[in-house]
């Protein structure tokens, strides 16, 4: 059974150490507030804005050119690209057990993420649930790294029974 | 769904790795597959009938609760 829409192995290792490393200075970019001196201003393409060079202003730009600092673009770039090429890249043994282990552990995945969701519109209220709206972007593929890396690892560790 | 393979495996030789070599899966897979906890696709139970040269239904068997 041949499956077409992962990526080949080999991206597998390199994504997965650019997935962590910018995935914690995300983290730590996003919970440090001083960080958010550390400006990148570029003029970009909006096809929606309503701030301009991180200033709120009444009207709303649409399909322009603004001022915006673009550390934490980049930043969630890398991020996600890494992510999803780590999360859907071949194993080194790919077989239709490998598949059902990812599909399952995707579904999961979408189960848990979903739960969170919930409980975090249920309970958190206020601005800070822009705090849970920025987390909710990376909790899925998060939780689906997670739990299907911790699924294979007991996969490649299942006793062999052999007389 | 019950399966014989561990038994074909021993009457052909084979370890759990030639095995999984010979069809083109991992070792856990055939692990887990002899365990009784997955059940394969079609496409495999047919490389496995064919390299046991066996039928499928003499590998592979219905449980009351499939």
């Amino acid at each position: 059974m041949k499956t077409n829409y992962l990526f080949p192995h080999r991206l597998k290792s390199i994504s997965g150490v650019l997935f962590i490393i910018s995935f914690i200075t995300l983290v730590v970019f996003y919970s440090v507030p001083e960080l958010n001196e550390l400006q990148l201003n570029a003029t970009v393409f909006a096809i929606i804005a309503d701030a301009d060079n991180g200033k709120i202003f009444n009207g709303i730009t649409f399909f322009g050119c603004i001022e915006n600092s673009i550390a934490d673009e980049l930043l969630v770039l890398i991020v996600l690209t890494s992510g999803i090429i780590y999360a859907f890249s071949k194993e080194k043994n790919e077989d239709e057990m490998v598949a059902s282990i990812r599909l399952q552990s995707l579904a999961w995945a979408t189960i848990i993420n979903y739960a969170l969701i919930l409980l975090s519109y249920l309970f958190v209220y206020g601005f800070i649930f822009l705090n849970v709206l920025m987390a909710v972007m990376f909790s899925q593929l998060l939780i689906f790294i997670l739990l299907f890396r911790f699924k294979m690892f007991r996969f490649y560790n299942s006793h062999q029974d052999e007389e | 769904m019950k399966n014989n393979v561990k038994v074909q495996r021993a009457i052909h030789n084979l370890t759990q790795q030639d095995l999984a070599g010979r069809i083109g899966v991992s070792r856990q897979t055939i692990n887990a597959l002899e365990a009784g906890k997955y059940v394969p696709s079609t496409v495999l139970a047919l490389k496995l009938a064919k390299l046991f040269e066996k039928d499928v239904t003499e590998i592979f068997e219905l449980e009351p609760t499939d």
